[in-house]
């Protein structure tokens, strides 16, 4: 049984393998499936003629249908046989069947086989699609020539030929249906080569389409030579890896799994590692991508092919839009096919116009195009006009991605924006990036106008605001376009990518005002990413730092953006909500420094301040402090003042505290206390300068990050004594703070026999706010009272008796009249937020600044 | 042998991933969620439209251990995921019968 055919089954995989190494399957695909075709047509024949000979039987005619009727047979396609019969006499025809299959099947080949009447086989391709599209590249084998004549005739004529806006809206389903199957981003990383997106089905999609259309089977022969030939080249591509695909794994495998793309990168002559495969990849991308764009385009001419009706209806519409373009059977055209040549702007008038009457150019205009490439060079980059005409059409935003998409596909866009060229299929070898870096940043610009239309309103309300804010949405979508152009250059790709729209954007004539911002996103666009999902947004000093980089609102509206459209156009399942949470949490957060001015005047940044540091400090004392000075601390003092804090700062690791001042005006002093961090420590300072009748006019409190607190007091005395208060102070405090002598005693002995008394004076109201609106992080109390010496101490004592941690003060006095502003958090880092401890709290801070209250005091002892 | 699951503060997450690898933990589970315990939602505002944030972004780490690891394993995620701040997360742990690894069809501890 075995060798009915003359091959046994081993005998016939090793044939297979010679064959695949004597014609090279990689450098001429298409002549292994030939051959591998031609093997199987004598072993099939061989099978039906044995049959015959064995089992009386009408005559019939044998058939090669699908993939082998076209004669691409990769090593382990299916094989798919028709046996087409007289009407009459289709009961003899199981046992003929029979013996044809078995012995193939002994073999180990994939062959089925149906049997059919010619009349069957017309009725049935009218009513199932893949039963037609199986019979267009039906081939004849052996039998009744006859047969096959006829029907090929009366399929031609009957069927394929008619109604093709029919068949092509059959076609497009069935496309759509398959390609939603592969949709899973998945699929993108390993894909279907034959059944995903621009895969070798879609080929074919487009093939019968011709076939039915403009009744040919040379495919070629509708389109320019060099779409063609780039189409073929595409296709060599596609059939070479399919081929190594079913040999490696030998299986009908038409997956391109992670695996078996790095077993095929070097056996089709790409360098072995992530290298290779990403090379390979990208040249994957690139071959379906052209695939998939022939598909697409040739569907959609036969979808809109106008009726009779309207063709004569169109023919009136026929219309001039400029001297150069018209339009015609709902198509642009070109009327002088020179006009490129002569005019090399008007290729950029013609995209224009392809937006604005939302029309798509006809076939020989796009061949105009590419033969137009040429004309594309320096002069066209910097032409005013062309880079207006390109900015005007992303600005209107309509479409905008698709006329990208369109420009790409024609290879304009590449000669336009020549390092877009480079980013053309690039891939990475990585489970996150789904898309090649060219079309993932036009989906980018495409998800961007989708959000301007308002398709993601319901669910991202806030996004959709903020684009609708935009003065100049199309310098963003243009960001989104160039945002990745930095990928597979050397070094980090967001900062090479800056320099390079740097260029761009001065090639193309920017204003600085749109430039400046391009620059800035694309070095930066990955900040928000790292900052929202890595960063503690909790922290002030995380937020503050972020917006500080960020610079204005502006720019933190347009990153948002950008951040969105770049996660979002990496894959379907790339932006979640959970994301956007943190994003937005990000966002608002900033928003609120830059609204409420906290940062909202130019400021130096933090690594600025530390450049100018360095002319007065050495680069290992900077590099030691650098990490534990904090913004708002580096925002208050100048570098001198902070060079010389550092200094204290350095010495109080010997000492335990340290006290400087300067007096100006003889009866007013800034004085500066730099110690360890302990708990009570601001209310032990005001305490002991109200010993000593210092009046606290203003103060700053800081604590860096190594718990070092460096305090600036701008205080007063009226007797003119305040040298030797100040040095009364500095014993003071060090007694306090080293524990030796506990502030009440002191305070106690102080006020019996200096007798501090309380002065008459006209009243002030207390006020006290507690506001929890205006800070992210922290509950700002706010005290309006009668100043007396003292009353600093008294209210930051109350405030650490409640367990209130003063992160940031700012003391004031107008007249009597104190205004104090305190920025704390209770002892777990948290604001204070619950009404009863606000109350609370209120209640005792008002307490506070009614004099008689103060008696407290003397009730201590 | 233990299940471990622990649900941190999402900024966290390198770091106790860090800390669980340096002490020989193999694998991991790591899931975005989104939730509230006492640390409750909020509301922002912007432009004087509201934005609520009512369920927070939290990770949730899950991993399968043998019994001597567990205090181990826990008192890393306790360390390195710890910001003293309410809303730091939980830690819960409970009991798994059996482990098996599809692949090999190793059970137990061979398997984890």
């Amino acid at each position: 049984m075995q060798f009915e055919l003359g091959v046994t089954k081993n005998g016939l995989i090793d044939t297979k393998h010679l064959m695949a190494q004597t014609v090279s399957t990689h450098s001429s695909p298409r002549d292994f499936l030939r051959q591998h075709s031609d093997m199987v047509d004598s072993l099939v024949r061989k099978a039906f003629q044995n049959a015959q000979s064995q089992v009386s039987s009408p005559s019939v005619c044998l058939m090669a249908v699908g993939g082998y009727g076209r004669a691409e047979l990769a090593p382990h396609s299916d094989i798919d046989l028709l046996l087409l019969y007289s009407a009459s006499k289709k009961e003899v025809l199981p046992p003929l069947v029979e013996k044809i299959l078995y012995p193939l099947w002994d073999l180990g080949l994939d062959v089925s086989c149906s049997s059919r009447s010619i009349i069957e086989c017309l009725k049935m391709a009218q009513s199932d699609l893949h039963i037609k599209t199986g019979l267009i590249d039906g081939r004849y084998l052996d039998g009744e020539y006859e047969f096959f004549r006829n029907l090929y005739g009366l399929f031609m004529r009957k069927t394929l030929h008619r109604k093709v806006r029919n068949f092509a809206e059959a076609l497009t389903k069935d496309l759509h249906l398959r390609h939603q199957k592969y949709e899973d981003p998945n699929y993108a990383l390993e894909p279907n080569i034959k059944e995903g997106e621009g895969g070798l089905r879609d080929f074919q999609v487009g093939k019968w389409i011709i076939r039915a259309k403009y009744k040919t089977d040379r495919w070629d022969s509708i389109l320019f030579p060099d779409h063609s030939r780039s189409l073929e080249k595409s296709l060599q591509f596609l059939w070479a890896v399919r081929n190594q695909l079913h040999l490696l794994s030998g299986r009908r495998q038409d997956d391109l799994t992670f695996e078996l793309q790095e077993k095929i990168g070097p056996t089709l002559g790409f360098p072995q590692g992530t290298e290779g495969i990403e090379e390979m990849m990208r040249q994957y991308h690139l071959a379906t991508q052209r695939i998939s764009n022939f598909v697409h385009d040739i569907l959609e001419r036969a979808l809109y092919e106008p009726s009779l009706f309207k063709k004569a209806l169109s023919f009136l519409q026929r219309r001039k839009i400029d001297e150069n373009f018209g339009m015609a059977d709902g198509e642009l055209n070109l009327l002088d096919p020179v006009t490129f040549k002569r005019d090399p702007p008007r290729l950029m008038t013609l995209f224009h116009h392809c937006q604005t009457y939302q029309i798509k150019m006809d076939f020989r205009t796009e061949e105009a195009v590419m033969e137009s490439l040429p004309f594309i060079d320096d002069r066209f980059r910097t032409s005013g006009e062309v880079n207006e005409t390109f900015l005007s059409i992303l600005k209107k935003g309509e479409r905008a991605a698709n006329l990208l998409r369109k420009m790409h596909e024609l290879g304009f866009l590449s000669r336009y924006i020549p390092e877009f060229s480079e980013v053309e299929g690039k891939v990475h070898y990585d489970l996150y990036h789904v898309h090649p870096v060219d079309s993932h940043s036009i989906l980018a610009v495409e998800e961007l106008e989708k959000l301007r239309r308002g398709l993601y309103e319901k669910e991202y309300p806030l996004l959709t605001s903020l684009i609708r804010e935009l003065e100049n949405p199309g310098i963003l979508f243009l960001t989104a376009l160039l945002h990745d152009i930095g990928k597979g250059k050397e070094g980090n790709h967001s900062l090479v990518g800056a320099e390079w729209v740097e260029r761009i954007g001065t090639r193309m004539g920017l204003a600085s005002e749109d430039k400046d911002p391009m620059v800035f996103l694309v070095g930066h666009h990955l900040s928000m990413i790292e900052t929202a999902f890595r960063r503690n947004l909790q922290d002030e000093q995380v937020i503050l730092h972020f917006a500080q980089k960020v610079k204005n609102l502006n720019q933190l509206k347009m990153l948002y953006l950008l951040t969105f459209a770049d996660i979002k156009a990496v894959g379907p399942e790339a932006w979640t909500a959970w994301k956007n949470t943190l994003l937005m949490e990000l966002f608002l957060k900033t928003t609120h420094f830059f609204e409420r001015g906290a940062v909202a005047e130019p400021f130096l940044t933090g690594d600025e301040i530390i450049q100018k540091l360095r002319e007065s400090l050495s680069p290992e004392i900077i590099s030691e402090y650098a990490d534990r000075l904090p913004d708002r601390y580096l925002s208050c003092y100048s570098s001198a003042e902070i060079a010389r804090h550092i200094e204290m700062a350095r010495s109080i690791e010997k000492e335990l505290l340290l006290v400087e001042w300067q007096i100006e005006k003889e009866a007013q002093a800034k004085v500066t206390v730099c110690t360890k961090d302990r708990y009570g420590l601001f209310s032990k300072m005001t305490g002991s300068m109200f010993l000593n009748r210092l009046n606290i006019l203003q103060a700053q409190i800081h604590t860096w990050e190594d718990g070092t607190v460096l305090d600036t007091f701008w205080v007063e005395d009226g007797t003119k004594d305040i040298e030797r208060r100040l040095q009364q102070f500095k014993k003071d405090l060090r007694k306090i703070v080293s524990g030796e002598v506990p502030l009440k005693d002191l305070l106690f002995e102080r006020i019996e026999s200096n007798g501090i008394k309380q002065k008459i004076i006209p009243r002030v109201s207390g006020v006290v706010k507690i506001n929890n609106q205006d800070s992210d992080f922290y509950t700002i109390v706010e005290i309006t009272g009668e100043d007396r010496l003292g009353i600093l101490y008294e209210i930051t004592q109350a405030l650490t008796d409640h367990g209130c941690d003063i992160h940031f003060a700012r003391i004031s006095t107008l007249g009597n009249r104190i205004v104090d502003v305190f920025y704390v958090q209770d002892e777990w880092g948290e604001k204070i937020e619950e009404k009863q401890k606000t109350d609370r709290l209120k209640q005792i801070l008002l307490n506070r600044l009614t004099p008689q209250e103060r008696i407290t005091l003397k009730n201590h002892s | 042998m233990k299940k471990i699951e622990a649900i941190i503060k999402p900024f966290k997450l390198d770091e106790v991933k860090n800390a669980l690898t340096k002490i020989g933990v193999q694998g991991m589970t790591v899931t975005e969620v989104k939730g509230f315990g006492r640390q409750k939602g909020h509301t922002e505002v912007y432009r004087g439209a509201e934005y609520k944030i009512d369920f927070l972004p939290k990770v949730k780490i899950e991993l399968i251990t043998s019994e001597e690891m567990v205090t181990q394993v826990i008192e890393t995620i306790e360390r390195a995921a710890k910001t003293g701040k309410i809303g730091d997360g939980k830690i819960f742990i409970s009991p798994v019968e059996e482990v098996i690894r599809i692949r090999t069809g190793e059970r137990g501890r061979d398997a984890i």
